[in-house]
């Protein structure tokens, strides 16, 4: 059964301070979770306590100010940060797009880069094989596709990586502002395809700071705010109508 | 430190299981370098033979035939440009692959044997050429070319071990990346690729002895240069070997989760 469940998850990580020339009290600190302590031993708190369950059908939107912790939370769930305390535990198959640059090379043509990208994400040679043509007819990238990738728009770029990434039918697809590049025809050809993916009982999980967005994908909003959950809330959208606080 | 080992061996083993990922960006790798390039990957060929070729013009000691001096930098070389390209490429390793780190959940191992595989290519370019010089330069085809085989099969061992060790000194001293490329450079002249140890200097007894490098190219060089299994050098290489895939692996097992943070 697919699932996510994080348990009291907190993520804190060391500040590397590269050697600068400026006064330590003149330096500004960017966005981004909390910074503790000074000097040179500087901790950011990056997420506090953070726990949610997620089943399957569910669609989640993760919201809040930049540095909230999205990307964070994202990538903890991915599997690329481990959290400093708490427990997560996933049942299913995760795919991502944090990046649509991710494995694509400029010099390589859309084709190749399919197959590159499938390798990254652990697909068998046959599989890709079997999905080719579905992405490149998905991606409508025609003709463009045995072009280089540095001749291709962001857009174009963003058609290919959401068509790779959600092509082998990922149980639980996390997904960060990767729609910003998308036309509108294929921003609503790429929701269709998350309503069905969500339906085939999978997870999806949307950091965004387009509310519309949210509302128009996401059954499920939580709210991030310094690394913290400042709000959780279920069917919160047009879909349903009522919004329930659960936390 | 069991608990180090194993998260080691695991990355190890998932890397492993993923070869095709970084067979194919080795090779991405080599073809986008000499991408619209009228020679291609021909060019490291070239520029060897041309390096070999200068050297032998410029330091061809008094006395000695240019054919026994052609076959000595040709070895020296081929390993010596090896390694430095191993060790330079290495500290910037996890800084390049940035992006992936921070995108994906792939191993750290691929992008060791991702770069080990892109040297053994380029290297490959290289061996070519030094077989010709050998040939061209009167060394016979001869039983201890075996050893010399077995000397290049064992810096290919001790390889994924040098770049986990000088990617991780890059990530934890971003300032090691200028310190190692200056140590090479200079280390070039400390270690006997193109000179000769003749015993009598005591810099260079001192250069040629306590000079780890110095055994690696033995091992390749000397079965071929004077016909002998060099049981020494064959044993300082292979504990240094060892030691280092230890270090390595206990860098691997303990901070491969913390990379992430620090590049």
């Amino acid at each position: 059964m697919v699932s996510i469940k994080l348990n009291n998850v907190s993520l804190v990580y060391k500040l590397h301070e590269k050697l600068t020339l400026s006064a330590p009290d003149r330096r500004v600190a960017g966005p981004g979770g909390r910074i503790e302590g000074s000097g040179r031993k500087q901790f950011v708190q990056a997420l506090d306590g953070v726990s949610f369950d997620l089943k399957a059908g569910d669609r989640l939107g993760l919201v809040g100010p930049n540095g909230a912790g999205k990307t964070t939370l994202l990538k903890v769930l991915y599997g690329i940060y481990e959290p400093t305390d708490g427990s997560v535990d996933i049942e299913g198959k995760v795919d991502a797009l944090f990046n649509i640059n991710i494995g694509f090379r400029r010099e390589a043509t859309g084709r190749r880069n399919i197959v590159l990208r499938g390798l990254i994400s652990g697909w068998t040679e046959a599989e890709i094989e079997e999905k080719m043509e579905d992405i490149i007819a998905f991606s409508e990238l025609g003709d463009f596709i045995d072009l280089p990738f540095k001749a291709y728009s962001q857009g174009m770029a963003a058609r290919l990586a959401f068509s790779a990434a959600t092509a082998l039918d990922p149980e639980i697809l996390l997904m960060d502002e990767w729609i910003g590049a998308g036309d509108a025809s294929f921003q609503e050809k790429a929701k269709r395809r998350m309503d069905e993916l969500a339906e085939k009982a999978g997870i999806i999980v949307l950091a965004s700071h387009s509310e519309a967005l949210i509302q128009s994908v996401c059954t499920k909003k939580l709210t991030l705010r310094s690394g913290r959950i400042e709000s959780f809330t279920t069917e919160p959208v047009k879909r349903v109508g009522a919004v329930a606080k659960s936390s | 430190m069991i608990a180090a080992l194993n998260g080691a061996f695991d990355d190890i083993s998932r890397a492993m299981r993923l070869h095709r990922v970084w067979i194919a960006l080795a090779h991405e790798d080599i073809g986008d370098q000499h991408r619209r390039t009228t020679l291609g990957p021909l060019w490291l060929l070239v520029n060897y033979v041309a390096f070999v070729g200068t050297f032998v013009f410029v330091f061809q000691p008094a006395g000695r035939d240019a054919a026994g001096y052609s076959a000595y930098v040709a070895i020296g070389l081929l390993v010596w440009f090896y390694l430095m390209e191993v060790m330079s490429m290495s500290v910037s390793l996890f800084q390049r692959e940035e992006s992936f780190i921070e995108g994906t959940t792939l191993p750290l191992f691929v992008y060791v044997m991702r770069l080990g595989l892109q040297s053994v290519i380029r290297a490959g370019y290289a061996i070519a050429g030094c077989v010709a010089i050998l040939v061209f330069s009167g060394s016979p085809v001869a039983t201890p070319w075996l050893w010399s085989l077995a000397g290049l099969l064992l810096i290919l061992f001790a390889t994924p071990a040098l770049i986990t060790v000088f990617a991780f000194l890059g990530a934890f001293f971003p300032d090691s990346q200028f310190i190692v490329g200056n140590l090479l450079r200079v280390g070039m002249f400390f270690t006997p690729v193109f000179w000769m140890n003749n015993s009598q200097d005591p810099i260079q007894k001192y250069a040629y002895e306590w000079n780890p490098f110095t055994y690696f190219l033995e091992i390749v060089r000397l079965p071929i240069i004077n016909g002998e299994f060099p049981a020494h050098a064959f044993t300082v290489t292979i504990l240094a070997s060892l030691f280092t895939w230890a270090i390595a692996l206990l860098l691997l097992g303990r901070y491969r989760k913390q990379i992430v943070f620090l590049i």
